[in-house]
């Protein structure tokens, strides 16, 4: 592996690149989103929903959870279309991989939901708040405060495996260097190059993650084990 | 004068084990009733209940005329018209001080932010919390610091009563003298309130009426000098007689 490789590498394929990285960022970006969205609304519902909303939040969380995310991907690719629902690769992958964070990130909130002390609860009804405005006022800001670092590891995570989407010929970043590869045979070389772009987001993503939760803290606040 | 609250039969029972057994009483308004009794009694309880926390299994309250164990009674809004304050003060952790107070005013009682700002300062500054307190958090707070915001975000909601679960039960004793003394305070100017107390001494000075509850039920009732000094019920002697070797100088 040579510098002149590199540089030639980048000069006739850095826009190849860097389209893959743009899709890889909006494919992780939508999909965490919508996964933060659902995964709140998942949350709230198994803390505090009736029964029966209960019991479909929990199982929707353990099939997703107990079956390889390409296997979701296939589905929603290949067996929607069968019921008139058909989707382009990008929007397919967006959902597959939003449902499936969902659930993960539905228990990290719960998780720090529950560690949230029934008293505060109570204090949010006794002056007189509804159910819903003591979990948006109250429990909410506290638990995802609670939840940034593990929410900070899904984002992290979901970059990286969001290259699934490669499979249903999404062009996303382990796309393009499988293509610019096959092309050039300087597989090593640009492999290397996207090890980095993922090493780099990770460090960034990180650091974020480390800022929000500084701006977010809560003054005088100990948190048991802050490392 | 006008009964603000009135508690009649109240049963409740975890599991098959009855924790409170027909209680009933009644506050009239500007009253200040103290409930003393031993641990397990079923003072918290009764306090749950009445604001709705728990649901009774059997029995009635009327709160303002209105029956609110009735079936379909909007919970929130008879609870905003009663203030609670917790053993653990239980403030929101997240919030600052004047935050915890407006809470309650801009999203239950649906003031606008200036509207809210007045009325908890008015709040905090009644209970002594001045202003270079506001902006803190929760844990940034002593505990009678905290104690007092809780009170201040009860009163703001210009509750028609206000319950007190051991207010000062978590306090190292000069934090228990000024929260004691805002609860006074709040006697004086003729709130309503029910206080569930191990505080003999406030009892004498404040309660109008002390109740002295017994394995979920009321077994004595009075004047405080009466109930705390000369107690007929052989249960109830027991019990000053252990606060008096615990609280008495002499
Ligand atoms: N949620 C619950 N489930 C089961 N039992 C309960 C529950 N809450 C209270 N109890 C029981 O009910 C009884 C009365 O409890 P309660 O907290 O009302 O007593 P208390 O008079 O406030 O006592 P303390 O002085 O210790 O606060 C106790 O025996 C308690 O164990
Ligand atoms: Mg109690």
């Amino acid at each position: 592996m040579s510098l002149d490789k590199l540089l030639d590498l980048v000069n006739s394929y850095g826009s190849f690149l860097l389209n893959g990285l743009l899709i890889s960022f909006y494919l992780t970006a939508s999909s965490y989103l919508i996964g933060f969205a659902l995964g709140v609304l998942i949350s709230i519902s198994r803390a505090y929903g009736p029964g029966f909303v209960k019991a479909l939040c929990q199982a929707f969380v353990e099939l997703t959870r107990g079956t390889p995310m390409l296997i979701q991907l296939f589905l929603i690719y290949y067996v929607l279309p069968r019921v008139d629902l058909a989707l382009d690769p990008l929007p397919a992958a967006i959902i597959a991989i939003g449902l499936n964070s969902a659930a993960y990130q539905s228990e990290y909130l719960r998780a720090s939901m529950s560690s949230i002390s029934y008293s505060q609860w109570e204090a949010a009804l006794s002056i007189g708040l509804t159910k819903l405005q003591a979990i948006r006022e109250v429990i909410l800001p506290q638990s995802i405060r609670i939840a940034i670092p593990t929410l900070a590891n899904e984002l992290i995570y979901l970059f990286k495996y969001s290259s699934v989407a490669y499979f249903i010929t999404v062009p996303e970043l382990i796309y393009v260097s499988k293509f610019i590869g096959s092309r050039t045979f300087l597989y090593i070389e640009v492999y290397s190059i996207i090890a980095v772009i993922y090493v780099a987001f990770s460090i960034a993503a990180t650091e974020a993650f480390k800022f929000i939760e500084r701006k977010t803290s809560i003054p005088g606040l100990r948190i048991s084990a802050r490392l | 004068m006008k009964v603000v609250l009135e508690v009649s039969n109240l049963w409740k029972f975890f599991g098959k084990s009855p924790v409170l057994r027909g209680v009933s009483f009644s506050v009239r308004e500007g009253e200040a009733k103290v409930i003393l009794g031993p641990s397990g009694a079923g003072k918290s309880t009764l306090l749950r209940c009445i604001n709705l926390l728990i649901k009774p299994d059997r029995g009635s309250i009327i709160l303002d005329g209105e029956e609110v164990t009735a079936p379909g009674v909007n919970v929130a809004r008879v609870r905003s018209k009663i203030g609670f304050v917790f053993q653990h003060f239980n403030l929101f952790n997240h919030l600052t001080a004047l935050e915890n107070v407006m809470l309650g005013l801009i999203k239950v009682k649906g003031m606008n932010r200036d509207d809210a700002f007045k009325v908890a300062r008015e709040s905090l500054l009644s209970v002594g919390i001045s202003e270079d307190l506001w902006s803190k958090y929760p844990a940034q707070l002593s505990g009678g610091q905290q104690q007092r915001v809780a009170i201040a975000r009860a009163i703001a909601m210009s509750p028609r009563l206000v319950l007190f679960d051991e207010p000062t039960s978590a306090l190292d004793p000069e934090l228990i003298w000024e929260v004691l003394r805002v609860m006074e305070k709040m006697s004086k100017e003729r709130m309503t309130m029910i206080v569930v107390t191990h505080e003999l001494g406030f009892a004498m000075k404040v309660a109008d009426e002390v109740v002295f509850m017994d394995s979920g039920a009321i077994v004595e009732r009075g004047p405080p000098e009466e109930v705390i000094l000369r107690p007929r019920n052989e249960r109830v002697r027991r019990f000053m007689e252990r606060m008096q070797y615990v609280y008495s100088l002499k």
